[in-house]
């Protein structure tokens, strides 16, 4: 066989659109999640061993770094769980009419904004 | 494996330019990936001035009039040239579709004119297609029925005919399953949309005894369960199918029954 052929370009030139967007977006959203919430278990368990490491992590997380990252998150969650929705009706054999997937594919991106500043809001205790 | 970057052997280089010689006032530019295997080189991306006054509305009509009129060494594959026979399929303004049936009206700026995308390029827009026949051999498309005898019809009414509408229609350009990253990087052994689409419209043919055959032998971690939902495959088809629908529809049969 000949495998010297090159490889036609791929991913370089392939044009993106709303779906693929999202689906890139919920693996990526994903990975973050599951390095987030092993985080957030380290920092509980860390409790056991005084308050030293919860005044400290509470200290970093109040810091305008600390808070960005909050507000990431809470963007990858709500992203994670709109998208998730998203799948599961597809899973259901619905939604796969390439208008509607751009319909839904829209309503995850804007929905996850849309969450985040509403859980920021309840958060802070303005709702 | 997910690799990214192309291989060192197929990064795209600058190519030579075509200048217009018709003195035309309605130019376009149009970047065109070529590759010669009798050459050690890379491949490269041409660019050819062309006169769209005396150009017709398809990009196949485009590369025909690159191929006489300006370089008749350019290579690619075309035949019937009004969308049935599937041998134009290519990458235009970075979506896979049929030459011959995609206005260059609807690409603004410069077309840029690629094969279908991560295959191995046998030259110039001609991709190597061996692997994704061999997968389709592989679900072994044609109808199996041992319990009726060869004379006989076999009756089916117009609602199982209706079940295969939007799956016979296939042509096999393969537009849709060299647009999908999970063939990209599974190609080997995820069996991609287009084939895929071609199993479904085998297990719900109502003439069709091994249903439940066919249900296990794509019932695959890898063969099947590839399919993320990225839908490149229903945007990218030329007729109008939804390759992504027929596999959600495999995977919610897999779910049901019992194999």
């Amino acid at each position: 066989m000949d495998n010297k052929n090159p490889l036609s370009p791929h991913i370089q030139i392939y044009q993106w659109h709303i779906s693929s967007l999202v689906s890139i977006s919920h693996r990526i959203t994903g990975i973050i999640n599951i390095i987030a919430i092993t985080l957030i278990c380290i920092w509980s368990s860390l409790l056991i061993f005084g308050s030293d490491n919860y005044h400290f992590i509470n200290l970093f997380l109040n810091s305008l770094l600390g808070k960005f990252i909050v507000l990431s998150l809470t963007w990858s969650f709500s992203f994670q769980i709109l998208s998730e929705i998203r799948h599961l009706i597809m899973d259901l054999g619905y939604g796969y009419e390439l208008k509607t997937t751009k319909i839904t594919g829209l309503l995850v991106i804007f929905g996850s904004i849309l969450l985040t500043i509403l859980i920021y809001l309840i958060g802070k205790n303005y709702i | 494996m997910v690799q990214i970057s192309l291989p060192k052997n197929s990064k795209v280089e600058k190519g030579k330019y075509f200048q217009d010689k018709t003195g035309s006032k309605n130019i376009r530019k149009v970047n065109v990936y070529r590759w010669d295997p009798s050459t050690e080189e890379n491949p490269r991306i041409d660019t050819y001035e062309v006169d769209m006054d005396n150009c017709p509305s398809k990009v196949l009509d485009l590369l025909n009039k690159i191929k006489n009129e300006i370089d008749p060494s350019l290579a690619y594959r075309r035949s019937c040239a009004h969308g049935v026979c599937g041998s134009c399929a290519m990458n235009m303004d970075g979506k896979n579709g049929l030459a011959c049936t995609t206005p260059h009206a609807e690409i603004t700026g410069d077309i840029n004119i690629y094969p279908l995308p991560h295959l191995k390029v046998k030259r110039d827009l001609i991709g190597d297609l061996d692997g994704l026949y061999k997968q389709y051999q592989s679900i072994e498309p044609w109808l199996k029925n041992n319990s009726t005898k060869d004379k006989e019809e076999i009756i089916q009414s117009k609602k199982e005919r209706e079940k295969l509408d939007g799956a016979y229609e296939c042509i096999m350009c393969a537009c849709c399953s060299t647009s999908c990253p999970s063939y990209w990087w599974n190609g080997d052994k995820y069996l991609g949309p287009a084939v895929l689409l071609q199993a479904y419209r085998w297990i719900v043919d109502s003439r069709d005894e091994e249903r439940k055959e066919r249900l296990k032998k794509v019932a695959d971690e890898l063969k099947l369960y590839r399919c993320h939902t990225i839908l490149n495959c229903t945007s990218a088809c030329p007729k109008g199918l939804n390759p992504a629908k027929a596999i959600a529809e495999i995977k919610k049969m897999l779910a049901i029954a019992n194999v």
